[in-house]
């Protein structure tokens, strides 16, 4: 061919010998019956189906497999190899059809060939079952044009039809990342939802249930009780990462939390960290019943331990003589109190009035908070403690630090305060400013107990240099509205890309929505699961691949 | 009128024996007629493509059609050639992801 000819770049090639002897001989009726057997399928691809619509295999060796061809002249389906030896020996039975792609292949030139008239017995078939389809769409009663963008042709099974919505919601959402999924609201239970979206992305959970690690066959506890909050807990997991992108009614998991927490049972608002609190509390008492244990919480084996589970130091310090006793708490999240102090009205900063040289802040931070908590405070003199150095009860103070960071970290802002006095309770609506990047290490035991006694050479047990203490965020679970009325929705971040969880609707948004949010609990995870997460759920692009084997966490 | 329980059956019958599907076959079926193969075949698509994989497959056959000339080619040799490394470069975070749906389905047909 002369590739200075001006032909345009996408013409129809010439037809090869054996396609134009097959046209001289047959004409269009081959291609004419073919129609009744071209289907096409919800996903807008026209295959070719057998008559009795069983899957196609090969005449010959039954392979299902590989490529499948339809022969235009006697209607046998083989494979490649097969076709052809078909077309070798049965002369004239050359031309076939790929019955998956319904594309025309010559057996004689081992190649594809192109027949307009063809194409156009495949389009206009197409175009018919598009027009039924829109038909059943409007019967249905629903309007989208969206859908009508995707054009997606159904079957003419009726079984199908009713699948057509979920359909429709896989097409418009599957480029979310898997597990990516809404929960519908059974009646007040934003709060539950709120914090299961971010358990569900909380990465070793994530990779806990995933992996199968609790297997619901072999599930004693279901035998002991009949329910088994793990066992209820796999099931949402599954149908969450299933694929499916219909919002989920967690009905079964609701129940199954109602009968542990039975005060709590009620279609009332509730509060969220409440809930998380006591479904953690549910998972460690299921394990530890069965294993007719008591564990402490350093070494218990349970998922919710292993997981958020970290240890508190607390030193309490004598002022009198300076001995200090340490003591250490288990603790599965932490409760921040908002710093009142940084929330002072502007007029004080109008004034000129100057706090210790440092300007006020409007709104509170995250990480002041965290100062807040970890800072030393004197107890007042009712609260004096007994001290073993003087033997008498004495004034004294404590600090709080970090004794053992956990896998994941839950930050509870505290923002409903109750007033003993006025005997109110109100909700705190300060904005509060969060990182997503965490760096926890001024906040360990070391770190403070060095803030206090200078750079000294004080050895500390060997837990904290274990564990990593930088974390990212990967979910907030923000509230809006008053105390007794208000909306849970969680912001989760995969792949660094921020979703809203408002119970079912699950939409992106950006950075400065969710910093702009009022968190209530934060969660965070130690910043390298939190990568290897992010490397899990999408595909980093080939060519940016180090090691062809990831480990995948979890799945295999 | 008692026929032996244990009479073992006759040779002719023997002949017709068809081949007990093996399981891949009937998971294939099972597959196939709930509709989940269609799905994950869209699914696999969409990965693939969202990932590089397609437009690198893309790019690996121009370069073969450059090098054999663009009329010596056909269908089958592109496909044998490129069939493995395709086969090959398949992200491990996205065979993880299908073998997980498979999972999760077979787990729900059981």
């Amino acid at each position: 061919m002369d590739p200075s000819s001006a032909k345009p770049r996408c013409s129809v090639p010439k037809p090869c010998n054996h396609l134009a002897d097959y046209k001289l001989k047959y004409g269009l009726a081959g291609y004419d019956s073919l129609q009744d057997n071209f289907v096409t399928g919800s996903n807008g691809k026209t295959i070719v189906c057998t008559p009795d619509r069983k899957i196609p295999r090969c005449f010959f060796c039954d392979g299902y497999r590989e490529r499948l061809y339809l022969c235009l002249v006697c209607s046998s389906v083989s494979c490649l190899d097969h076709t052809l030896l078909h077309s070798r020996s049965d002369c004239g039975n050359d031309i076939a059809v790929d019955v998956k792609r319904s594309e025309l292949y010559c057996g004689k030139c081992h190649d594809q060939v192109y027949d307009a008239d063809f194409d156009t017995a495949v389009v206009s078939k197409y175009k018919k079952d598009l027009i039924v389809c829109r038909n059943a769409f409007e019967s249905i009663g629903e309007r989208s044009s969206k859908r009508r963008r995707l054009s997606s042709a159904i079957d003419l099974d009726l079984k199908k039809w009713k699948e057509l919505p979920c359909i429709r919601d896989q097409r418009a959402k599957s480029c979310y990342p898997i597990g990516l999924r809404g929960l519908n609201n059974l009646g007040n239970t934003c709060f539950m939802n709120s914090v299961l979206q971010a358990l569900l992305h909380a990465p070793p959970l994530r990779n806990y249930f995933l992996s199968g690690r609790h297997n619901r066959e072999t599930c004693p506890r279901r035998s002991l009780d009949g329910f088994c909050l793990l066992c209820d807990i796999d099931i949402i997991f599954s149908a969450m990462f299933s694929g499916d992108r219909s919002p989920y009614s967690p009905a079964q998991f609701l129940y199954s939390w109602w009968q542990h927490s039975a005060n709590l049972a009620s279609y009332t608002q509730q509060d969220a960290h409440e809930f998380f609190i006591s479904l953690l509390d549910g998972i460690h008492e299921k394990e530890n019943k069965l294993r007719d244990t008591n564990k402490d919480a350093g070494d218990c084996p349970c998922i919710a331990h292993r997981v958020f589970s970290g240890l508190l130091r607390s030193d309490v310090t004598c002022l009198t003589c300076g001995f200090t006793s340490t003591t250490y708490d288990p603790f599965m999240d932490i409760s921040l109190h908002l710093d009142s102090s940084h929330c002072l009205s502007t007029e004080t900063t109008n004034k000129g009035s100057k706090l210790n040289g440092s300007t006020s802040i409007s709104t509170s931070t995250l990480i002041g908070c965290l100062d807040l908590f970890t800072k030393p405070e004197k107890l007042g003199s009712d609260q004096k403690l007994h001290c073993q150095n003087c033997q008498e009860k004495q004034d004294s103070s404590k600090q709080l630090s970090i004794g053992r960071l956990p896998l994941a970290l839950c930050l509870q802002v505290k923002r409903f305060e109750h007033s003993f006095i006025r005997k109110t309770s109100r909700k705190i609506d300060w904005h509060l400013q969060f990182p997503f990047s965490l760096d926890m290490s001024p906040y360990l035991s070391s770190s403070i107990i060095r803030k206090r006694l200078g750079n000294r050479m004080i050895s500390f047990d060997g837990d904290e240099s274990d564990v990593s203490a930088e974390y990212e965020i990967f979910a907030v679970v923000t509230h809006s509205g008053m105390l007794e009325s208000g909306h849970y929705v969680t912001y989760l971040r995969l792949r660094n890309q921020w979703y809203k969880c408002d119970d079912a609707w699950i939409t992106e948004v950006d950075e400065a929505t969710v910093r702009a949010s009022q968190c209530y609990m934060t969660f965070y995870v130690q910043k390298m699961l939190y990568h290897k997460a992010n490397e899990e759920i999408g595909c980093a692009p080939t060519s940016s691949r180090r090691d062809s084997l990831m480990s995948v966490v979890g799945y295999c | 009128m008692r026929h032996s329980v244990n009479r073992p059956p006759t040779p002719d019958a023997a002949e017709d024996e068809e081949k007990e599907p093996t399981l891949q076959e009937i998971i294939n079926i099972k597959l196939i007629e709930s509709g989940e193969k269609e799905r994950l075949m869209e699914l696999l698509r969409e990965r693939l493509t969202e990932c590089g994989w397609k437009d690198e497959m893309k790019a690996l056959c121009r370069a073969f059609i450059k090098k054999k000339g663009r009329n010596n080619v056909t269908v089958d040799d592109l496909v044998h050639v490129i069939t493995p490394k395709g086969r090959a470069s398949v992200p491990d975070p996205v065979k993880a992801d299908l073998l997980q749906r498979i999972r999760t389905f077979l787990n729900s047909v059981i």
